[in-house]
């Protein structure tokens, strides 16, 4: 994990007394609270329906121990115990009053963390690969560039309040796991026929009304002028992005009105910072610089790869069927033989996608302490990550995971769904989620079902701003609001870019909105559909390629009761 | 930074009841509309301090010629969270190498400082209630930034962030000590 240098932590304090200062003004009214609002969303502060909510970063997704217990802390002391994993391996807190803001604030930057845009038109957190640096496909571990853009990307005055927000994902392995063409900017690691290290540059990509895939804008850019070359995109958009309609804001609405033209004006941009300006090389990354940060990212001490013959553990023989699924499920390869990256599923009946209570952060602390050197991983699909383990360890930490609620096999599976807080705690939200996935998990309670319909990748949205993924879920579910009553559009066949999912693409939506009453039907539709038509070998998304969407529309509509009248309802689908 | 009041303004428009004259007649310290300004650049005599308004949807290349007959250009911000005049400003001073006065205009307010001073503005003219100590307060709670800037090019990793650190507490400190025994 990065470690911070004295200026790190003297940093995120001094944002801490930046925002108290910020939040005294506005508690006694020289600050009025329309202008607080951007200064507050640019540290994470939102105001919700019940109470603010707090995003706080998890820059690339890591966490040590001591974080997360921190967490657990804060949870329990100006929260109401709990807190939620987002897809942009954040954290947030639902229940923190505003005038405990500062207090919370100056308690993250006492264990190196801070919400700095989380929120906001500004760059937001850069997420990655949750098996960056561990996973066995790697090509380049992403997370020194990661740290490296971030440093780059915090405070940027120039880039503080853009047209609408920024999101950045990296990835250096074979498999995207980190959604990179959904991103503004979406860089993929590689090295060129010389053998040196650039990136791939993507760019446009973004969900919300508008669901566009990122294109490439440059096949080759060395690492050492990626810093620039963003900053060249990033001026590009501040200067024309539209600022007239929010819903036209992102980039990618730039990228794809203007095309070549935007690839010329980046082009003509980069070339004039490194030719014309003042220390325009300044941010060329120096090795050094490269090294410093990359020096925090070495195997932790104590990491010994194993010598030939790795014993499993030796008394799991006779293993139990839950632990086989768990080791099939929630087990992944490492690039360390005789070491393991395990998934703490945050996906359990009884519990919103993504949630743990403060007990729960704790003991996941514990396992990472007593299984993983203290690390642990936020994933883009909202479950937690130990990248440390001992192959001859599973065992012993199944046994504790289990214990500690953790060990539902089902990673990658229909129950593993990308879920938004929803209409419950979203100010924006046109539709509750968390309902529907507790119906969803309710429906396909039992393993062996869920073992049987294999991978699927499920994702709930309460509302258009695609904060749940829907779009590129194999099966989407997008909550609208019609005439102040919640409906759900369905939509098949979207990807996220990974090979399971082929390209990534947005969902087609099958029809009209259905009730909320009528979700758990139709997605039990769908997948009887898919049983029921599917070749051997051959996993949902495949089966709905080969078919097409007609039977599945055709099951889903079968299921109609309350929105039998589906002409009703066309505009809700609209 | 310096915070312009408009009773102490050195510098000002020429506006008549449908908007900005045409044809302004020269005077000092004249702060012109881009459009008044390619109305006039021809005949306006040089020895006029001369200033330029430009909207922040205008290329500041397209000024390049000028900026040597300039001496301050004010950049807009029509609402202080379009961010478009931040980059203006960068590229007038890194690009262009614009050494004149670069002023904040518009809404500007206080906590849009830290930002505005490290894009190469020197001067705002803030809205009208905005507090001038708190402003001042904005502009001093970091000792330095990562990524470099106009004024200080430099990012973290270029420069002696030890150094600067330590004098960053010193000056806190002499702050601080100015205070001592002035009691509560």
């Amino acid at each position: 994990m990065y470690a911070y240098t004295d200026f790190d932590r003297q940093f995120v304090r001094a944002r801490a007394a930046q925002f108290r200062d910020q939040l005294d003004r506005n508690l006694k009214g020289e600050l009025g609270d329309e202008e607080f609002r951007p200064l507050r969303l640019q540290n994470g502060w939102y105001v919700q329906r019940h109470a603010p909510m707090l995003r706080v970063a998890v820059p690339y997704g890591e966490l040590n121990a001591t974080q997360l217990r921190q967490l657990a802390r804060i949870a329990r002391e100006h929260d109401q115990g709990y807190g939620h994993f987002t897809t942009r391996q954040n954290l947030q807190f639902n229940w923190i009053p505003l005038t405990q803001a500062a207090d919370v604030m100056d308690k993250l930057a006492a264990v190196d963390m801070h919400g700095i845009q989380t929120s906001g038109n500004c760059i937001r957190n850069i997420t990655t690969d949750a098996l960056a640096g561990i996973a066995a496909d790697e090509q380049i571990d992403p997370r020194p560039y990661c740290e490296v853009l971030r440093q780059w990307s915090t405070l940027h005055p120039e880039f503080a309040f853009l047209p609408r927000k920024f999101k950045i994902a990296v990835t250096g392995a074979t498999e995207d796991r980190a959604a990179i063409a959904w991103h503004d900017i979406g860089l993929r690691l590689l090295k060129n026929a010389a053998g040196e290290v650039g990136f791939k540059v993507l760019v446009g990509g973004g969900m919300g009304r508008t669901p566009v895939i990122a294109s490439e804008i440059s096949e080759f850019v060395p690492w050492q002028q990626i810093l620039v070359f963003i900053e060249a995109i990033v001026r590009v958009y501040n200067r024309f992005g539209r600022r007239d309609n929010a819903y036209k804001a992102r980039i990618k609405i730039l990228v794809r009105a203007e095309g070549q033209k935007f690839f010329d004006a980046v082009a003509a941009e980069f070339r004039q910072i490194l030719e014309d300006d003042v220390e325009g090389g300044a941010h060329l990354i120096p090795q050094a610089e490269f090294d410093r940060v990359a020096a925090s990212f070495v195997r932790p001490a104590g990491i010994k790869p194993a010598t030939l013959g790795i014993a499993p553990a030796g008394d799991d023989t006779d293993r139990p069927l839950a632990y086989t699924r768990w080791l099939e499920r929630n087990v992944h390869a490492h690039q360390v033989s005789g070491y393991r990256a395990v998934t703490l599923s945050l996906k359990r009946a009884g519990q919103p996608p993504g949630d743990v209570t403060a007990d729960q952060m704790d003991q996941a602390a514990a396992l990472s302490d007593n299984f993983s050197l203290g690390e642990l991983r936020v994933t883009h699909d909202q479950n937690l990550l130990l990248p440390w383990v001992r192959e001859t360890e599973l065992l012993a930490l199944w046994k504790a995971a289990k214990a500690a609620g953790f060990a539902t096999p089902n990673i990658g599976l229909i129950t593993d769904m990308i879920n938004c807080p929803g209409g419950d705690f979203c100010a924006l939200a046109n539709a509750r989620s968390i309902p529907v996935a507790a119906a969803i998990t309710e429906r396909f309670h039992d393993l062996d079902a869920v073992y049987d319909i294999g991978d699927i990748d499920l994702h709930i949205s309460g509302c258009i701003n695609s904060c749940g993924h829907h779009h590129s879920g194999h099966i989407g579910i997008l909550g609208v609001d019609k005439d102040g009553s919640e409906w759900y559009q369905v939509t098949l066949a979207g990807s996220d870019g990974s090979t399971l999912s082929g390209p990534a693409v947005a969902g087609k939506v099958i029809g009209p909105s259905f009730a909320a009453d009528e979700v758990p039907d139709v997605i039990e539709a769908l997948i009887d559909t898919y049983r029921a038509n599917r070749a051997s070998g051959e996993r949902f998304i495949d089966t709905v390629r080969r078919i097409g969407i007609a039977p599945f529309k055709a099951a889903a509509d079968a299921q109609r009761t309350s929105t039998a009248t589906a002409s009703t309802h066309q505009a809700v689908a609209a | 930074m310096q915070f312009i009041r408009t009773q102490h303004d050195l510098w000002h428009t020429r506006v008549g009841e449908d908007g900005p004259l045409a044809h302004p007649q020269p005077y000092g310290h004249a702060l012109l509309t881009l459009e008044q300004w390619h109305a006039v650049r021809d005949t306006w005599p040089t020895h006029f301090a001369t200033g330029v308004i430009l909207p922040n949807t205008a290329d500041v290349a397209q000024l390049a010629a000028d900026l040597p007959r300039l001496k301050l250009i004010a950049l807009e911000f029509p609402k202080w969270v379009d961010g478009r005049a931040y980059s203006q400003a960068r590229v007038l001073r890194t690009r262009h190498r614009f050494e004149g006065e670069v002023r904040a205009v518009g809404e500007v307010l206080v906590d849009m400082v830290p930002l505005l001073a490290r894009c190469g503005f020197d001067t705002a003219k803030l809205r009208a209630d905005q507090n001038l100590e708190s402003a001042q307060r904005a502009l001093d709670f970091f000792a330095g930034h990562y990524q470099g800037d106009a004024v200080q090019p430099q990012p973290a990793f270029a420069r002696d962030l030890g150094r600067e650190l330590a004098r960053h507490h010193a000056r806190r400190s002499e702050e601080a000590a100015q205070f001592a025994g002035h009691g509560i």
